[in-house]
């Protein structure tokens, strides 16, 4: 019998082998495209739960070619389909592009499935959302146990800013009963919310400003899903804490800087402007820093965390839409208006000039 | 036991220091500030009648409660009253505010703002999230605006007047007025600008005269006019980009051009008075045929400009602008063309060339890139025979 047994072993394990190895005709297939063209080098991962740490290893995984089109030879089941790509563009600046399929899950029979096509989307950056069909998160905010009113839920689509700034890709408020529902594609979401005493949607909150994040970020969603989260309670800014905060923030001083004075048409100081520092040469989303908006001489510091190459805008406005009547500018020392900034020094803008936008 | 902390500022002109106040706090005589006075949250700042309150830097920040009655706030280089959140017990009444940045910026709350002038400011009031009235006050020779309606506000704005403004009477961007009624404009470059998706407010019984445009209409919004007097102006309504008002009931009479409608505006025109204008309706690049090659194309690249000319994704979505009558016509049935004009239609029929609209029917339309496109053709049949009456 002991001669057997290894041999017994082996035929068993073969046969588990066998059973668990895909056939070739079987598995997934598709393409992912981004800004309507198909993308290559993006990985696709394939997780059996559609919640859960995304961190962890993926059961499959795969990498679309130059047509954008991918395969993955998986045995029969239920799947969930994420893509993914950290891509750098030409000034050298990485960006995440990233998608949960929005037909997730996907049900794999023995016959191979092309999944339809989808997009990745670029994490960060501002804009509102294209929402899936009958997919949204609800949930009701609370203060001192009462609903609240007024108060604005943000929607971001990662937590590296700290869930802060006006990088959100979707705001909404809440109804008198402090109710909120928000129409989303399938993905998963990091959410804040505020309210502020002058009841405005975006701004530096203020002491007694109601501030907090969902304890149970980041909220997945699948397509068609519509989930309703549990009551979530705001607190108050603590003075202290924000002037902490504060100092140690964006205007903290730093030795690598950029200075320089906003002004109109007429070469007259400009007040009230914010000057945007941004690594991303298309300047949108949220800048990399700013600075404090300048005061009746027009004068600017922005303070700089790294030496490096960034893009410069000025605004009248902190974050959220153009609107008609703002100021608006930009560093024209050079046509794409950037600065390079060494470390330890401060890189003298001169003027940047501010228009009004009707 | 009721606990005021009352401070009587009883100043000759001279200087105050910048000031936090708390509690309740009145100002009487003359006032005069150089830095940004905030009254707190839960504080209140009661000004006496016959007050005159100056600044020379800064702005007087409300957090709390401000009361002001025949009061008179003026600067030179001041950014103007800040009300924050304040809630309907806040009152600005029979006052004056010139020379801010903004005369009176209201964000959020519901305070009441009546029988005040403002004139001489860059922007006379401005109103964000706010579910403010404003009554009875004069809007006049303000550089830019005279009112600013944004950022969804559910404002009442009743019996206002707005006069000599350097560009808009009164401009509502995003935003939604509860009520918009019985407000005269006179001389503004536009008396009423409507702009952006989601502005679609019921704008009725105002009365627009003298001004180079009284109502402007753009960007997909889509109010609704009832009711209103738009007399002897340039143009009485100019509908530009994709704008679709209900106009109805609107005596729009003796403008050089009644109605002007450029790109891809669909509005529904029905039960007007269009008597005595130059030209009753005017068709202005205006084009199905171009809407359909183009327009989605043009709105798209419009729509994902950021503020400093890079790409970004549209907050507005094709199918939320995108016209919703596509075959080519504007309906404008059911008006009164005035006495003249119907003899004309009841000669030339339901098709004819008439000579009070300028439409496909007078042109073969406007060239772009080398292709002509076709301008679009008004639907005026069946006209009214009687003159439109109002009890």
């Amino acid at each position: 019998m002991r001669m057997w047994l290894p041999k017994i072993l082996l035929l068993l394990s073969g046969l588990l082998l066998a059973a668990c190895t895909p056939h070739q005709n079987q598995g997934l297939q598709g393409v992912v495209q981004f800004d309507g063209q198909p993308l290559a080098g993006v990985q696709l991962a394939v997780y059996l739960q559609s919640s859960g740490d995304r961190t962890t290893q993926p059961f499959a995984t795969a990498v679309s070619d130059g047509a954008g089109r991918y395969r993955l030879e998986l045995p029969p089941g239920r799947y969930y389909l994420v893509a993914k790509k950290r891509q750098t563009d030409a000034s050298g600046h990485s960006r995440m592009l990233m998608a949960e399929c929005p037909t997730n899950p996907l049900r794999l029979t023995d016959a191979p499935l092309e999944v339809p096509g989808f997009s990745l989307r670029e994490m960060g950056q501002g804009g509102r959302l294209v929402a899936d069909p009958g997919t949204g998160i609800g949930g009701r905010l609370l203060s001192a146990g009462k609903p609240l009113s007024g108060a604005y839920v943000y929607v971001y689509l990662e937590d590296a800013a700290g869930l802060r700034g006006p990088s959100y890709g979707e705001a909404v408020a809440t109804d008198a009963d402090g109710r909120f529902r928000v129409e989303l594609p399938a993905g998963s979401y990091y959410l804040a919310a505020r309210k502020r005493a002058d009841g405005a949607r975006f701004g530096e909150l203020q002491p007694g400003d109601l501030n907090g994040d969902f304890a149970a970020n980041p909220v997945r969603l699948a397509i068609g899903q519509t989930r309703q989260l549990p009551d979530w309670s705001l607190t108050p800014v603590d003075a202290k804490v924000r002037a902490e905060r504060f100092r140690q923030g964006r205007f903290a001083y730093s030795a690598t800087g950029l200075a320089g004075r906003a002004v109109d048409e007429q070469g007259r100081p400009a007040a009230g402007i914010y000057v945007y520092a941004y690594l991303d040469s298309r300047m949108v989303g949220k800048p990399s820093y700013i600075s404090a908006p300048t005061g009746a001489d027009g004068r600017f510091r922005v303070n700089l965390g790294e030496a490096g190459r960034y893009y410069i805008g000025a605004r009248s406005t902190y974050g959220g839409p153009l609107e008609p009547g703002e100021r608006v500018g930009t560093f024209d020392g050079k046509a794409d208006h950037r600065a390079e900034v060494k470390a330890g020094k401060t890189l003298a803008l001169g003027d940047i000039v501010v228009r009004e936008v009707w | 036991m009721k606990q005021l902390l009352l401070v009587c500022l009883l100043l000759v002109p001279g200087l105050a220091q910048a000031l936090s106040l708390t509690g309740e706090v009145r100002w009487q005589g003359e006032v005069h500030q150089t830095e940004t006075v905030r009254v707190e949250p839960g504080a209140s700042l009661i000004i006496a009648p016959g007050a005159k309150v100056t600044f020379a830097a800064g702005q007087l920040e409300v957090a709390g409660r401000l009361q002001a009655r025949q009061v008179s706030f003026a600067g030179t280089h001041w950014q103007g009253v800040v009300l924050k959140g304040c809630a309907s017990d806040t009152l600005v009444a029979d006052s004056s505010v010139r020379g801010a940045e903004i005369g009176i910026q209201v964000i959020g709350g519901e305070p009441r703002i009546e029988g005040t002038d403002f004139e001489s400011n860059r922007v006379g009031l401005e109103l964000r999230q706010s579910q403010a009235s404003v009554s009875g006050c004069r809007f006049q020779d303000n550089a830019k605006v005279g009112l600013f309606v944004k950022d969804e506000s559910r404002a009442a704005i009743i019996n206002n007047s707005f006069i000599g403004n350097g560009k808009f009477g009164c401009y509502i961007f995003r935003a939604q007025p509860r009520r918009f009624a019985g407000n005269t404009f006179n001389a503004n470059p536009v008396g009423i600008m409507v702009s952006y998706f989601g502005s679609d407010p019921l704008l009725e019984e105002n009365c627009l005269t003298g001004n180079q445009v009284a109502i402007r209409v753009d960007r997909a919004a889509r109010p609704t006019l009832r009711r209103n007097d738009l007399r002897d102006n340039g143009t009485g309504l100019d509908l530009y980009r994709r704008a679709d008002p209900l106009v109805e009931a609107n005596r729009i009479a003796g403008n050089k051009v009644g109605v002007q409608i450029a790109y891809s505006s669909y509005p529904q025109l029905h039960g007007n008075d269009l008597s005595g204008n130059g030209v009753a309706l005017l068709l202005k690049d205006q084009s199905m045929v171009w809407e359909r090659e183009k327009g989605a194309r043009v709105r798209s690249g419009a729509a994902s400009q950021s503020p400093f000319g890079g790409r970004k994704r549209g907050q507005v979505g094709e199918a939320q602008r995108a016209p919703r009558q596509q075959d080519g016509s504007v309906d404008a049935r059911d008006n009164w063309w005035g006495k003249d004009a119907t003899a004309e239609l009841t000669r030339l029929g339901a098709d004819g060339n008439v000579s009070f609209i300028v439409d496909g029917r007078d042109s073969a339309g406007f060239k772009e890139d080398g292709k002509l496109y076709p301008l679009d053709v008004v639907r005026y049949a069946p006209w009214r025979l009687e003159a439109v009456t109002w009890p």
